[in-house]
């Protein structure tokens, strides 16, 4: 009953209060391309990088920020905070990154702190304003984590746009992100070649600022 | 290794909190059961529900769950009830990822690929 209040009263708030600078959470399951977006956007705009990227399952994980990433969208300025979140996931078996050359201390190090990370992002659905959705195109998007992930943005109220990233791969399916979630707007991209990306801020000035 | 799966009921989940709803889950999973839930959590709810779980993980005997979500597709009539009475129509699906590899949705179904150390004499029979 208080959250919904809380949603009432941010939706409100939000019409009255347009900020000039929104905090982006950038959210997804593992290894969909969320900081290579991150990284794209801020090495454009700002020249530098936020994160590592990697193969290796959770290699983000804490959440990462770039404040003040001042991007022109054609018809005017959009400056928001980038807020990269670790993946969400419903397991993390250390024995996994074993697969990638670590040793037994290091696998289990790194799930360890994979777990915090998942904790940690789902703490901040509290603290973003908007969120980006990155989807990775070249797999099958109806999992329950993307469902969990933005039933929980509707549920607070939050608005989203869905990235239907990695669409430079052979075989990608943006539509069947589409079909999957047709009540938000879903915008195909290539984080790691840059495709689309003015249609992303574009959307990001009309749907989310 | 045994298949455990317990059904449980909406009426048994409606008289539990939302903390002891999540925990009465983790418990179930740790001891290798598949839960089938006569209802569906709510999206806050399998927010806490990963949470708890990230919590729980050790490396050694517990790495996680697989759950699904199954709504029941109702008319806005139906909707408009289950708000009211705040019973949440469908069904989950959650178990441990040792026995579950995936839940996946076909067109016209939903499928559970579990894990079963079956001998390979048995496979073949």
């Amino acid at each position: 009953m208080l959250g919904s209040f809380k949603n009432v009263l941010r939706r409100i708030l939000r019409v009255f209060n347009k900020k000039k600078i929104i905090q982006l959470g950038f959210y997804g399951p593992v290894n969909a391309g969320k900081t290579t977006l991150a990284n794209k956007i801020a090495k454009d705009w700002l020249g530098k990088e936020l994160g590592n990227v990697s193969e290796i399952p959770h290699e983000t994980r804490q959440v990462q920020k770039i404040e003040n990433v001042e991007v022109s969208t054609g018809s005017g300025k959009l400056s928001m905070n980038i807020v990269d979140m670790p993946g969400i996931a419903t397991q993390v078996d250390y024995k996994r990154f074993m697969g990638f050359g670590m040793d037994d201390e290091e696998a289990k190090t790194r799930a360890k702190e994979a777990t915090k990370g998942v904790i940690e992002a789902i703490k901040w659905l509290d603290n973003v304003d908007a969120v980006l959705v990155v989807m990775d195109s070249t797999v099958d998007p109806y999992t329950q984590v993307n469902v969990t992930i933005i039933g929980n943005l509707e549920a607070r109220g939050i608005p989203m746009i869905i990235i239907a990233n990695k669409i430079d791969i052979k075989g990608s399916k943006p539509d069947a992100i589409e079909s999957a979630f047709p009540q938000h707007l879903v915008v195909p991209i290539s984080a790691a070649t840059g495709k689309n990306l003015d249609e992303l801020y574009k959307a990001i000035e009309n749907y989310l600022t | 290794m045994d298949l455990q799966l317990d059904f449980v009921s909406s009426e048994t989940l409606e008289s539990k909190t939302k903390i002891e709803k999540i925990n009465f889950i983790i418990g179930k999973i740790k001891e290798n059961v598949i839960l089938i839930l006569e209802e569906t959590l709510d999206p806050i709810e399998e927010a806490e529900l990963i949470e708890t779980t990230m919590r729980e993980i050790d490396t050694e005997n517990f790495h996680g769950i697989e759950f699904y979500r199954i709504d029941h597709e109702s008319t806005l009539r139906d909707k408009i009830a289950g708000y009211i009475s705040g019973r949440k129509t469908g069904l989950t699906i959650v178990g441990p990822t040792r026995l579950i590899e995936a839940i996946k949705r076909g067109p016209d179904y939903i499928s559970m690929f579990a894990k079963l150390d079956i001998p390979k004499s048995k496979k073949k029979k």
